[in-house]
């Protein structure tokens, strides 16, 4: 495992159980490590296992997967958790904001399953990252009463409200209009480029494309995709 | 933001279920603390009713009916006995008071009481006071001589609506003999409160029979002995009499707690069914709350929430929803023993809305700890939420 590769992923595979005992493999991936502070997109078909592999290096399941020099699969899962709430920031296709908070709430409660930011300094962090997105008016405002682009930026704020080293992004701009999209887009990597994260994205959006260190196509990557393509 | 601002929050942001659910929880606790307090107050009522004399006397019968009929007013008055009956206790040196009493007809369904103002005098012993809203206590007129003067109960009054100096009758027949308002009581939360007071001699002008008699007729006579001791002595002579029995309330009180305790069961069972009902609208609305929730759980667990985490969200919306609707109920309960006071006080009802027992933390801790319980199926659900399986798009 290189010092500066952030994640390392190393035989990892997810099949999912069917009837009869046998099980239907959508990912098996020998190797992938992504550098510290890089922008890696990875993209494919419907199906090809994007999701699952961003699923897999949040709560993995089989193989190793390193996050920050830690083995992830051998934690016990209260101290996954907790790993996970200090050292992984997720950005949901569909947002996922709880509707009964506010937008400030909703990046706070990121915080409350971590030890990253103290408790006094939640809420002034909290407006900080927001006003960064440009949502410093809509502190208040529930999910409800924000725009589509503003409801995902709030989503972006509280993946980054523990100041993780790993952002996973699943399609974030997939429901937003293409001018939305692309606004949500570049404030969201210039965001990532600032802190020095490193950004696992799925997308198909041409700005994404441009603006990534490395692309992936998931043909390549995934070896059961690669046993598809050449049967 | 800690367990408890989040779930606070849940329940602010569904506020019409939760506001429901609360109420709900409100209505069977206000119920239950009603009926303990309704309950209590309704024997403490017998009990004040009937312990300020120790004896009651009266023609030979049933000892309920004397009871409830001379001290509360519930039931046909008894046969009568002989003045002369009052006249030999007064002068046992066992007897510290005793207190003649005719039970009569009724004005506009408020009962005529004969006594002497013996009935109306503040004994040390004595648990209830009487006092005057207005006017005077009538005279004690001999018997050649009677005044007609009544002294009426407070509820007697406010209903009749009958003032200081009014005259009235019931029924043609005692036009003849009009009884004059000298006096109001004040609220005593007694069946004095529907009472019409007035003096022997007027009860035996008005009474066509006792008119005639050259011993005047009475229904009982209430007794207080000197000394406790003398008590079963007294009780035993009384009973040997030939025209006269003695009863001690107390033991008629036992009788009439065991005809409640069959009504206190049901009762009890009733309360039972309503508590299970409350505590499935418990179940059912925190159940559809997570069902409705399961995507945001999954995002609270990706975000890194331990599943003790969203069990205790969970939970501390269960356990604030039982809290609020507990101590909704418990005010709500004494508010209907209030209203309950104001609207029954004068049949005898005797409870101190304003009191609140010691056990009612208990109550509000039990009702907080089955709301929580209730809940924790749905918790059960949120804690089993994977991540894996649901951080995919959820949609």
């Amino acid at each position: 495992m290189g010092a500066q590769s952030a994640v390392v992923l190393r035989d990892v595979k997810k099949a999912f159980p069917l009837r009869g005992g046998l099980g239907l493999e959508v990912l098996d991936l020998e190797h992938l490590a992504l550098p510290a502070g890089s922008c890696t997109v990875l993209r494919g078909r419907s199906g090809s296992g994007k999701t699952t592999l961003l699923n897999l290096v949040a709560a993995p399941t089989a193989g190793t997967v390193h996050v920050a020099d830690t083995d992830v699969f051998a934690l016990s899962e209260a101290r996954r958790d907790r790993f996970r709430a200090e050292n992984i920031g997720y950005v949901f296709q569909t947002f996922n904001l709880l509707s009964a908070l506010s937008a400030l709430e909703n990046v706070m409660l990121a915080m409350m399953f971590a030890d990253a930011v103290p408790q006094h300094l939640q809420r002034r962090h909290s407006t900080g990252l927001l006003a960064r997105l440009g949502l410093a008016e809509r502190l208040a405002h529930k999910p409800a009463q924000l725009s589509r682009g503003e409801q995902q930026r709030v989503a972006i704020a509280r993946a980054l409200a523990n100041s993780p080293p790993l952002v996973l992004a699943d399609e974030p701009c997939a429901s937003l209009d293409a001018r939305t999209a692309s606004e949500v887009l570049a404030i969201f990597l210039a965001v990532c480029r600032e802190d020095e994260k490193t950004l696992l994205l799925v997308s198909h959006d041409e700005a994404a494309l441009g603006g990534a260190d490395r692309v992936i196509d998931m043909s390549e990557l995934n070896r059961t995709e690669a046993r598809k393509g050449s049967t | 933001m800690t367990i408890l601002t989040v779930a606070l929050k849940y329940l602010r942001g569904r506020l019409v279920a939760s506001t429901l659910t609360a109420v709900s929880i409100a209505l069977g606790v206000s119920l239950v603390v009603a009926s303990v307090l309704l309950a209590g107050g309704i024997k403490e009522g017998f009990i004040a009713g009937a312990t300020d004399y120790n004896l009651v006397v009266g023609a030979k019968g049933s000892p309920t009916q004397l009871v409830l009929s001379v001290v509360f007013r519930m039931d046909l008055a008894t046969p009568n006995i002989e003045y002369t009956a009052y006249r030999d206790l007064q002068q046992d040196p066992r007897v510290e008071t005793a207190v003649p009493i005719a039970v009569g007809d009724a004005y506009r369904g408020f009962r005529y009481v004969a006594t002497n103002s013996a009935y109306f005098a503040a004994f040390p012993w004595r648990r209830k006071t009487f006092a005057l809203a207005a006017g005077k206590f009538f005279a004690d007129d001999p018997p050649s001589d009677p005044t007609y003067e009544a002294l009426l109960g407070a509820e007697a009054a406010r209903s009749t609506g009958l003032q200081i100096g009014d005259r009235f009758y019931e029924g043609e027949e005692m036009a003849e003999y009009p009884l004059t308002v000298v006096g109001i009581l004040r609220p005593t939360h007694s069946a004095d409160d529907r009472a019409i007071f007035f003096s022997l001699p007027s009860y035996w002008g008005m009474n066509e029979v006792a008119r005639g008699m050259a011993v005047k007729p009475l229904t009982a006579v209430l007794i207080r002995p000197k000394r406790m001791s003398d008590l079963p002595s007294l009780h035993r002579a009384l009973n040997v009499a030939p025209e006269t029995q003695a009863v001690l309330p107390s033991g008629v009180l036992l009788t009439i707690f065991n005809m409640m305790a069959v009504a206190e069961d049901v009762l009890k069972m009733i309360l039972a069914i309503v508590g299970a009902i409350v505590l499935l609208y418990v179940f059912v609305s925190m159940y559809s709350a997570t069902m409705e929730r399961r995507r945001e759980i999954a995002t609270m667990r990706a975000l890194g929430a331990r599943r003790a985490t969203v069990l205790g969200i969970v939970l501390a919306e269960s356990a604030a929803l039982a809290a609020a609707g507990g101590l909704g109920g418990i005010v709500g309960g004494h508010a209907v023993a209030y209203l309950a006071r104001s609207l029954l006080g004068s049949s005898g009802l005797v409870t101190n809305p304003f009191l609140f027992d010691v056990l009612e933390p208990a109550v509000l801790a039990g009702v907080i700890l089955l709301g929580t319980v209730a809940g924790l199926l749905p918790a059960v659900l949120a804690y089993r939420t994977e991540v894996a399986e649901n951080l995919a798009p959820l949609s």
